[in-house]
């Protein structure tokens, strides 16, 4: 390996010596290196290309001196005709696709990049959304960092695994490699890179469980930080990760992108590093606010974009609601509403839902064209586009010369002292208006329409929104940094530490899942359950399952609890699907339900035709089809780990006890009893309803969960009655009856104790009788 | 339950030699009664909400003590309270929750709150005044019965005055206010147009006019929800006429609009001139006078007839 690279070293010097080819200016004139002359015959200039890459020097790359390369020579090296990288032949395609990334706004400023990146160990740099930061600066990278030379990778890391994928595939698209060879991914749960990748794009969150086994990321020559200003936990924990890893790696680069303008905040963060801001490409945008507040949000942002329709020239609409539900229930009313319109004379209306769990097909359907006319010189058609926050930052779609803003968004919320983690209708932060404002200029000068008063977006938004850190339990985090080798969690440097009970919280709950001792080590089980992508709860649920007979089972009911939900409940049709889901349904709860589908689902019959199955039964295809495959990579980190794959037979009596019992053990802490009407959850006290969704009667002492949710009542979701008894045993630790406040949950517990009491006297004096008998 | 009174036999036979007064048995069956009873009522959902509510917030304010096992935790990690981390200005709270219960727009709640708080001053400011002018109220409400009783002369000499000039008859009757609407259709003899009619009465023919075009709306409603097609035709002649009529309604008159704007004391004043000049008729008097002198009567104002 040394030796190679000594070797491809000395042949860059060599031909650097040739005074015309280290020219760069002259460069031109000797398009790739050292097979040169024969660019131009295309059938040779294949095998030539390719063989010279064989050698371990990369034709037009040769000239190329790490960290010391110019955006003149990477020019000349772009321009073929064969590719830098793997010496083939460039095709037609890459041809046509470079002219555009020519145009890109940062490729105006890729000298000055090139500068900063050579001097400077971090660099933080600003690009607007539309730039081509994502797509352009990864290859500016790759073309003076040379990472293949070094055995090593630039990874660049999305906050979404959609995005990972995607701009991957548009990059390998545009280096005219095969994605997973030289451009590769890298999410949860799929991996597509090989040996001979370079360039990785991954989740943050992937980025970190790499480092859980690799402190220092030795694999990689420059890390990537993209889109810093979302803020995402995964990114937040690999600042504080990176902050230390340079210090102990000079040779590694690191760079902060960030779509908005408080990149300062970043700079001081990382030691004052330098700052690059590449301007994008927008046009100025009208603001409006309304001059009262508005009674119903959604109500004024339907009638707005119909306005909008009605009296506004050309130009597409990008309306943002905060959820699934309330985006299909807007469509379907602005449907309705501009074919009424268009009976008056306006132009067509197409009106688009997108949001995260819509089916990949449907959500492609928003980058469709506008409709025409109705007929030719008629007045003009328009889309329009119903999102969640998704189109705020990480979605471009040309067009959108309206925004209607109603100021809120679904964000997540975690409070420790309650411990509830939700997703809440809150309002957005000055900064994310900004945003969604700026969406309406991307295409040409556009309008924005606030639902709100001028007034009221000075004194009633946050300046910035908080930081998922600050929003987010923290235990599978604390778990992750403890197997980072991290053992000062009180004063890790993070950007924004969250609140001390967010982290006593979850030191708390790691202890009672013994993943951690007293002390806050590590124990056996916490170093197994952080090798699983998973909830520290999860995590132990599944690593003990074996001890109650049956991980095969839980297995799959992890992997269903870690997608989507199953179960499809269309407006429509509501009640014929609940109908078709109480023929899965079991008395004893949604997970023993949810485990029914998906036996059924892996049945002869249903894999059959599985789509159709799915479609039939109101049940996600994507979901399942996704759980079958969490399951698998699930159950390759069991075999790594040697855990045993186990069932009770199914004619077995303890067949489903035996899977309830096995929940408790990773749930035992999220637990409510039965209080009149209402349910109580343990220790919090907090009151809570069964969520409608359930199975479960209403009669069940005591239920598992695996969600509080918060809306406008507390509702428990995912719900599985258990017996006190088990929690007793299962959970001692935790169910320490003595420390819980005076009520009904300790006076339940108290009873079951007594109860297991008897059974135990019962049975010590059967025994005794039986001795004395015989 | 059953539970909860052996917990309380036993707190008893272990609590230690403090003499509380005795409850008696009886007292202790009511009581035990009561709280059973209190027990077993189902609670209403308004109940339910505010308890979960209570117990929400009282859970929310209350912060994490160091009796807890992460708390210990923390401390063996040299944690000593303030915040995490190494920046000063780092959080020591977590995030508050603020639960969204409907779609009032960013500002409403703010907005509802100031609105409330401005009615609450409002009355105040209201009650301040109240104090302040006793006798301007007296003014204010003598003036306003003043205006009432003034409207009313108008529409009555205005009607005298509609008598003389379409029959030249003394029927007229003084009544305060407008007409009933209905059994007298409205009288427009000369010509069709409200315009021709004189200014100092058009007034009230409008009044007729618009009361009628209500009617008919209200006929034409009924109508059409009761689905019923059967209106006679003769009826249908008649609504078709009296269709042109009404139509002016939609009509600019500047006219009346000027007349309108006047006082009533100033309105009646005209129209009692008008009934002196034109047809020697003595609104105060009730009497018309044969002789353009009007020998008899004491004057023009109301005053003057005492």
């Amino acid at each position: 390996m040394a030796d190679s690279e000594n070797k491809s070293r000395f042949k860059r010097q060599k031909l650097s010596n040739e005074a015309d080819q280290s020219n760069p200016y002259l460069a031109h004139m000797h398009p790739n290196g050292d097979s040169n002359g024969v660019g131009l015959d295309q059938s040779n200039g294949y095998g030539n290309g390719y063989a010279s890459n064989s050698n371990g020097s990369a034709g037009g790359l040769s000239t190329f001196k790490r960290h010391a390369s110019t955006a003149k020579m990477a020019k000349v090296a772009e321009d073929g005709p064969t590719n830098p990288f793997t010496g083939r032949q460039l095709s037609q395609k890459y041809f046509s696709i470079l002219k555009t990334r020519r145009g890109l706004p940062v490729h105006a400023q890729r000298q000055e990049f090139l500068d900063m990146y050579q001097k400077s160990q971090i660099l933080v740099f600003v690009g607007e959304t539309g730039s081509g930061k994502t797509t352009q600066i990864p290859q500016f990278v790759a073309f003076d960092d040379l990472p293949q030379s070094q055995g090593k990778m630039v990874a660049c890391t999305q906050p979404r695994r959609v995005a990972a994928m995607s701009v991957a595939q548009r990059v390998a698209q545009e280096m005219d490699v095969k994605l997973g060879e030289e451009v590769g991914y890298s999410i949860r749960f799929e991996d597509m890179t090989s040996p001979s990748t370079m360039l990785k794009y991954m989740t943050d969150g992937m980025l970190l469980r790499e480092a859980m086994n690799d402190h220092d990321l030795k694999r990689y020559s420059t890390i990537i930080l993209d889109e810093a200003h979302e803020r995402t936990l995964a990114t937040d924990i690999l600042m504080g990760l990176l902050k230390g890893v340079v210090q102990r790696r000079p040779d590694l680069k690191l760079i902060i992108m960030s779509a908005t303008l408080d990149a300062q905040k970043f700079q001081k963060y990382f030691m004052s590093a330098p700052l690059l801001a590449v301007p994008g490409r927008t046009h100025p945008v009208e603001i409006f606010y309304t001059a009262e507040p508005e009674r119903d949000y959604v109500e004024a942002a339907m009638r707005t974009v119909l306005q909008i329709h009605g009296t506004e020239p050309e130009g597409d609409i990008l309306l943002f609601l905060t959820g699934e539900e309330e985006i299909e229930d807007a469509c379907r009313k602005i449907n309705l509403e501009a074919d009424e319109l268009s009976r008056e004379g306006a132009g067509p209306l197409k009106v688009y839902p997108l949001y995260g769990s819509l089916p990949p097909a449907q959500q492609q359907r928003i980058f469709d064209p506008a409709p025409p006319p109705y007929k030719p010189g008629g007045k003009p058609g328009r889309k329009c586009i119903v999102s969640t926050n998704i189109a705020e930052t990480s979605l471009t779609i040309d067009g959108i010369v309206y925004v209607v803003d109603p100021g809120f968004s679904k964000q997540k919320v975690y409070n420790p002292r309650i411990r509830v983690e939700s997703l809440l209708v809150s309002p957005i932060s000055k900064a994310s208006a900004q945003q969604r404002a700026g969406r309406a200029g991307r295409t040409r000068p556009g309008k924005c329409f606030r639902l709100y008063t001028e007034d009221a977006f000075k004194k009633e938004l946050i300046e910035q929104s908080y930081p998922e850190i600050l929003r987010s339990n923290l235990a599978s985090t604390v778990l992750e940094l403890k197997k980072l080798g991290v053992d000062d969690l009180v004063h890790f440097d993070l950007m924004d530490p969250p609140a001390p009970e967010t982290l006593m919280r979850a030191l708390e709950e790691l202890n009672y899942l013994a993943c951690l001792d007293d002390e806050g080590e590590l124990t056996h089980l916490g170093t197994v359950a952080s090798g699983f992508p998973l909830d520290p709860a999860l995590a132990v649920m599944l690593i003990s399952s074996p001890e109650f007979y049956c991980s095969n089972e839980i297995l799959s009911l992890t992997a269903l609890l870690s997608v989507p939900q199953v179960f499809v409940r269309p407006a429509s049709a509501r009640k014929r699907a609940d109908e078709m889901k109480d023929l899965f349904a079991h008395q004893d709860g949604d997970h023993l339900t949810m485990l029914n589908v998906y036996h059924a689902f892996k049945s002869p019959a249903a894999q059959e035709n599985p789509k159709q199955w799915c479609h039939d039964h109101f049940l996600s295809y994507r979901a399942l089809q996704q759980a079958d495959n969490v399951r698998l990579q699930l159950k390759r980190i069991m075999e790594r780990e040697d855990i045993e794959l186990v069932s009770t037979p199914f004619e077995d009596k303890k067949y489903y006890e035996n899977i309830r019992r096995a929940l408790v053990a990773g749930f035992f802490m999220q637990v409510a009893k039965k209080d009149n009407k209402t349910y109580t959850t343990v220790k919090d006290n907090q009151s809570v309803l069964l969520h409608p969704s359930t199975v479960l009667g209403q009669d069940s002492e005591w239920v598992l969960y695996n969600e509080f949710v918060l809306t406008n009542k507390n509702y428990i979701r995912t719900v599985t009655a258990v017996r006190p008894e088990w929690l007793l045993d299962i959970g001692q630790a935790y169910y320490d009856v003595d420390s819980f406040p005076k009520g009904e949950v300790k006076n339940g517990l108290i009873a079951a104790q007594r109860a297991m009491q008897r059974a135990r006297d019962r049975e010590e004096r059967q025994k005794m009788m039986g001795g004395r008998g015989r | 339950m059953a539970e909860e009174e052996e917990d309380d036999y036993l707190s008893m036979s272990f609590g230690g030699p403090e003499a509380k007064p005795q409850e008696t048995s009886l007292q202790r069956i009511a009581r035990q009664k009561k709280e059973a009873a209190e027990r077993s009522r189902v609670p209403s959902k308004g109940e339910l909400r505010e308890r979960e509510k209570l117990a929400r917030e009282t859970a929310l304010a209350t912060a994490i003590d160091d009796s807890n096992k992460g708390a210990k935790m923390m401390a063996k990690m040299g944690f000593k309270g303030g915040a995490l981390g190494k920046s000063d200005d780092a959080r020591t709270q977590p995030i508050e929750l603020q639960l969204k219960n409907d779609r009032g727009g960013i500002g409403m709640d703010s907005e509802k709150k100031r609105k409330v708080r401005q009615a609450a001053e409002a009355m105040e400011e209201g009650k301040k005044k109240q104090k302040v002018g006793m006798d301007e109220f007296r003014e204010r409400s003598r003036l306003e019965r003043e205006e009432k009783r003034g409207e009313g002369l108008w529409w009555g000499a205005m009607k005298v005055l509609e008598g003389l000039e379409e029959d030249g008859g003394e029927d007229a009757k003084v009544e305060d206010g407008p007409d009933e609407v209905g059994e007298n259709v409205p009288k427009i003899k000369k010509g069709d147009k409200l315009k021709d009619v004189n200014l100092l009465y058009r007034p009230l023919l409008k009044h007729r006019l618009e009361k009628e075009r209500d009617r008919k709306m209200r006929y034409d409603l009924n109508n059409s929800l009761s689905t019923r097609n059967n209106a006679s035709d003769s009826e249908d002649d008649k609504e078709a006429s009296f269709d042109k009529r009404t139509d002016q309604l939609e009509d600019e008159d500047t006219e009346i609009e000027e007349y309108e704007a006047l006082s009533f004391a100033n309105r009646l004043e005209r129209v009692v001139t008008e009934l002196r000049d034109k047809h020697q008729y003595c609104f105060w008097c009730k009497f018309r006078y044969t002789d353009a002198e009007m020998e008899g009567c004491p004057g023009l104002t109301e005053d003057e007839h005492g």
